[in-house]
């Protein structure tokens, strides 16, 4: 991957399989490029060389509508800095996704999925009425709303602290089982790498492998 | 492929419902919405009201005219024509004009008589005196009855209820007439008027071959019906029939009301350019909003086409809502200014029209496309990846398309208003050449008081001077914003200065056109052995005066030596000026209130007094003619052409040699051709004058002055004129309160922008004010800081607009409205000191929300996406 005029290149010979079911921690610290990484596996962005294969096809010949619609339902986010929408409250940015596509009940289903992170009664509250970490949960359930088969998760706990960001990865990891979603997560904390199966390692833009043990020490 | 169904157009539109729904909670789509329904608002109560006005106006020109078309000819008309104006949608009504002898016992009198009909007077009354005081009537005289100019009771000493001989018949005197309904005659017959029924005029015998009478149809209906007549009105001019129609010959006021159209017109387009402004403003806030929820959507799988439909859809939702609501809210309001206006307006105006109410959507829809459709391909191309990376993506080409289509949708709406494509693409290009010119003298504007406040109050730590250094870094750190707020602020302040300058100007040329001491008399059949006697004693009642110019009445006979219908193009084959007699003047000098516009005076050329008797070579020589400029243009006429004129019982040609503008406003003696003197000094010739008397003061014990005038002159037939300059007086003043009336509403306009602007930048303010509370500023400081930025910002604007209020006020007066250009220094006082001073106390009061909020509070409202 090479940005910028100046010709840098962020990941260089990178091989990464993700399976179906699996739960992938990409490890890094700021700036080895693990959002590029993200941004390039999710197809929001492409590669300068290379290939890449979402659900098992290729984004290479996709122009960014065609790797939008790959995406459409069938992939969640969840970013570090929540982004949900400031005019809309919880019950609508969990709806957000699902109105992309014809869907049947989604309203009763963005319902069940604010119940499920524990926001039942808030779904009328808009963003700025929420804590950061009900913000978080909010973006979970969106997330998980049009039950998707690969979510990514871009320093979910980045912005929460210590306490709660570990109620919200635990709260992503159980939602994770229960779907059997596919899970890509960026961090550059330990621990939370160390829930996943697998443990990834980026340093200058390459991918190295880290065995569990490594990842907690 | 997705595994999902493709949202339908119907779905799309719930979404779009939804998501639009959900956005009126954002400030700055409110504020879109308010700054487009304002706008709307604005732009057709103004329309309507000038819709109505407008159509009052042309009434009451039609009023004076009698109709809105008037056919006259010396036949009477058949009834085939009478059935095709009728079907056309126009009512009718008869007139006869002629000049006959009336009678009573053993004096006589000629008098101007009008026949008229039961369906007479189309518009507006007339006003009677029956012996009971004046009354108001909108009827003609009953058959039998005659209605008699007051003149006529002293020159033929009759009175109410006594007969007066009309030919063969006698009739009853039953009402003084005071004012006509109509005053199309004017004074082209110098003779007392005597009104009566056109069925009593077969009984008079005066209907006889070879008088001098006009048969007139007076015919009342829609703009429509008259366009709809065009083909047929054409015929009739080519075939030598009168046709005045009121939308081209309305009579005397001609001038007015054109500039009063043109800056009728010219509001309008400030109040759609203020929309421009206003949307311009609320629309930057909203695109930036939703960038971020269209990189979302982009996410979560959006195709770019789904977005491009979705943002369209909700702009034209909000854009048809806006309009629909300021529609109403336009119509409401100009019923208020109506009702409020109403005592003021002497006519009744017609009900609002459909016209304005499209014209406010279109404007809408158009203002809100140009502006915000360009940025929906901004959207469209939002790339997904924003939401990782926060940041936008640089736009290089679309800026461009943006720009463009802004203009184009503007130029088309300014072509929509002010009707004429060339000043509207005038307009256009000159306004991105000036926007480019602006930004960079703006940027020198600021960065002056920049440096203006820096020595003003260097290194102060408190107080005013703190606040101010602080107010004036605020701009500077956000430049560009600042520019861009600073050119919005500009072109608002300058649209109110122009109007209100040109407002300003245009009502004092018309005072100027109609001063108080405006002739309101004329005095003709003055006879050569009279004249200066009278002139002696007129001096003596009268200090204004014109002089007193000899007259000649000539007939033109031929143009370069053809038959003059031959020689002029066809539109002129029904001028006035080649069907009946002109009066012929002459004079060594130029008369007052007259321009050449070519050619030169007679200076220099010596005609001896018995010139018409030299024949040269078998021919008759030819004179020197000075020829009116409009009669020129009417018929085809340039410097060198020759005009014959059949006078009494001989031919004389003159050579124009000069052309003149003359204002036929001005109620004073106008000739259309003068002759140098001694061509025409032995024809048969009286004189005319005009001067001003000011009206009789009773009470005081004052004689009529006019009294020994006449006794001592007993042949010349004085004119009193002051009824109709009174209604001139009267549309002229109406006409400005409109035009005052006009710029209270783009005055009140441009607030809107303010406050759409104000809103707009809202949450940028709060930002910087949570960080200054934050850094320990009090409430007090704040208050200062705001007050002195946006007080900063009103004087730049300010600066800049005089700066071109002056330049356009130069141009638009040269090339448009036909006034002299000047400066206006105060202008550049008042102007910028106004406008720091109103936008320092708008800014600080819309911004007092944000000084009472917790910071916190405050620096939430960016929001994180």
């Amino acid at each position: 991957m090479i940005s910028g005029s100046r010709e840098l290149t962020i990941l260089r010979e990178l091989e990464l399989i993700v399976h179906a079911g699996e739960s992938v921690a990409i490890l890094g610290q700021s700036g080895a490029g693990k959002s590029t990484l993200l941004g390039l596996l999710a197809g929001l962005d492409h590669p300068s060389e290379g290939e890449l294969l979402l659900f098992g096809e290729s984004l290479t010949g996709l122009d960014e509508d065609g790797r939008a619609a790959l995406r459409n339902g069938r992939v969640g986010f969840v970013f570090q800095n929540f982004q949900l929408l400031p005019t809309l409250t919880a019950l609508e940015n969990v709806l957000l996704p699902t109105e992309l596509s014809v869907q049947n009940h989604r309203e009763q289903r963005a319902r069940e999925w604010l119940a499920r992170v524990g926001l039942a009664e808030r779904h009328d509250h808009l963003p700025r009425q929420l804590s950061g970490g009900e913000q978080q949960r909010v973006a979970l359930a969106r997330a998980f709303v049009t039950s998707p088969e690969l979510v990514f998760a871009d320093e979910p706990t980045g912005n929460l602290d210590p306490h709660t960001g570990e109620r919200i990865i635990q709260t992503l990891f159980d939602l994770n089982h229960e779907q059997g979603t596919t899970l890509v997560l960026v961090t550059h904390d330990h621990a939370l790498a160390r829930r996943c199966d697998r443990c990834l390692q980026l340093v200058d833009g390459r991918l190295d492998a880290m065995e569990l043990s490594e990842a907690t020490s | 492929m997705s595994r999902r169904q493709v949202m339908g157009i119907g779905a799309l539109c719930g979404l779009a419902a939804r998501s639009l729904r959900r956005d009126l909670r954002a400030a700055d789509v409110r504020a879109l919405l308010i700054a487009l329904m304002l706008a709307v608002a604005a732009s057709t109560m103004m329309g309507f009201f000038l819709d109505r006005l407008e159509r009052g106006l042309v009434r009451q020109a039609g009023q004076m005219m009698g109709g809105d078309l008037v056919l006259e000819q010396s036949d009477p008309f058949d009834d085939g024509l009478r059935r095709q104006l009728v079907e056309a949608g126009m009512r009718l009504s008869d007139q006869v004009d002629l000049v006959s002898m009336a009678s009573r016992e053993s004096a006589f009198q000629p008098v101007s008589i009008k026949a008229v009909d039961e369906a007479y007077p189309h518009y507006g009354s007339s006003r009677i005196d029956r012996g009971q005081g004046s009354e108001e009537v909108e009827h003609g005289p009953a058959r039998g009855e005659l209605w008699l100019s007051p003149r006529l009771r002293q020159l033929l000493d009759i009175e109410l209820g006594e007969s007066l001989q009309l030919g063969q018949s006698q009739f009853e005197v039953s009402a003084w007439l005071e004012r006509e309904a109509d005053q199309s005659t004017g004074f082209g017959s110098l003779n007392p008027r005597v009104m009566m029924h056109v069925e009593d005029l077969e009984a008079t015998g005066l209907i006889q071959p070879g008088s001098r009478l006009e048969y007139e149809i007076l015919a009342a209906g829609s703009a429509q019906s008259v366009e709809q007549l065009s083909p047929l009105l054409e015929r009739l001019r080519q075939d030598g029939v009168e046709v005045r129609d009121v939308r081209h010959d309305r009579p005397r006021l001609g001038s007015a009301l054109e500039r009063a159209d043109t800056y009728l017109s010219l509001a309008g387009l400030a109040a759609v350019l203020l929309a421009g402004v206003a949307v311009a403003l609320s629309t930057r806030r909203y695109v930036e909003r939703h960038l971020d929820s269209a990189a979302l959507m982009r996410c979560f799988g959006a195709s770019q086409a789904t977005l491009i439909r979705l943002f369209g859809l909700q702009l034209l939702v909000l854009s048809v809502v806006a309009a629909l609501l300021g529609a109403v809210l336009g119509l409401v309001g100009q019923a208020l200014l109506v009702a409020l206006m109403q005592p003021f307006l002497p006519m009744e105006l017609p009900p609002p029209g459909w016209l304005p109410l499209w014209l406010g959507v279109l404007t809408a829809l158009a203002v809100l496309g140009g502006f915000a459709g360009p940025t929906l391909l901004r959207l469209r191309r939002v790339s997904a990846l924003k939401v990782l990376r926060r940041e936008l993506d640089p736009l290089p080409a679309s800026a461009w398309l943006m720009a463009a289509v802004a203009a184009g949708s503007f130029g088309a709406l300014m072509w929509l208003y002010s009707g004429s494509f060339s000043l509207a693409l005038g307009l256009l290009l000159g306004g991105l050449v000036a926007l480019g010119a602006m930004w960079w003298l703006g940027g020198l504007i600021l960065d002056a008081l920049m440096w203006l406040v820096s020595r003003v109050a260097p290194g102060a730590r408190q107080g005013w001077r703190h606040a101010l250094q602080l107010g004036a870094r605020q701009l500077t750190r956000r430049r560009s914003l600042s520019l861009g707020q600073l050119l919005a602020f500009a072109v608002t302040f300058f649209a109110m200065a122009m109007i209100s300058l040109v407002r300003g100007d245009l009502v004092t040329t018309w005072q100027a056109q109609l001063p108080v001491d405006t002739p309101n008399h004329f005095a003709i059949n003055i006879q050569p052995g009279e004249r200066d006697a009278f002139a002696e004693q007129l001096a003596e009642i009268s200090e204004a005066r014109s002089d007193l110019y000899p007259m000649v009445r000539g007939r033109i006979v031929a143009i370069n030596g053809q038959p003059p219908r031959e020689a002029v193009p066809a539109e002129a084959q029904g001028e006035n000026a080649l069907r009946r007699e002109l009066n012929l003047t002459w004079s060594s000098e130029l008369p007052k209130g007259n321009r050449l516009v070519e050619g030169s005076w007679f200076d220099g050329v010596e005609v001896s007094g018995d010139w018409y008797a030299e024949v040269d070579n078998g021919q008759p020589p030819e004179a020197p003619i000075s020829l009116e400029s409009g009669l020129a243009e009417r018929l085809g006429l340039a410097m060198g052409d020759r005009l014959s004129f059949s006078v009494g019982a001989d031919t004389l040609t003159g050579v124009v040699t000069s052309i003149r503008d003359l204002d036929w406003d001005s109620f004073q003696p106008n000739f259309y051709v003068i002759f140098p003197p001694g061509v025409l000094d032995d024809f048969a010739h009286s004189f005319i004058t005009a001067f001003h008397l000011d009206p009789l003061d009773a009470s005081a014990g004052q004689t009529n002055p006019l009294a020994s005038l006449v006794e001592a002159f007993p042949g010349v037939t004085l004119l009193d004129v002051d009824a109709l300059l009174g209604q001139v007086r009267e549309m002229l003043d109406q006409v400005t309160r409109a035009v005052e009336l006009v710029l209270v509403f783009v005055l009140l306009a441009g607030i809107s922008v303010l406050y759409a602007a104000l809103i707009a930048s809202h949450p940028v303010r709060a930002h910087e004010s949570g960080l200054l509370r934050v850094f320990g500023a009090g409430t007090r400081m704040m208050a200062r800081i705001q007050w002195a930025e946006f007080a900063i910002m009103g004087l730049a604007a300010g600066l800049l607009a005089v700066l071109l209020a002056e330049i356009a006020a130069a141009v638009l007066y040269l090339a448009w409205l036909d006034l002299p250009p000047k400066l206006h220094p105060l202008l550049w006082i008042t102007l910028p000191l106004s406008a720091a001073l109103l936008l320092g106390c708008v800014g600080q009061w819309l911004s007092r929300n944000i000084r009472r909020q917790a910071p916190t509070a405050s620096l939430a409202l960016l929001g994180d996406t």
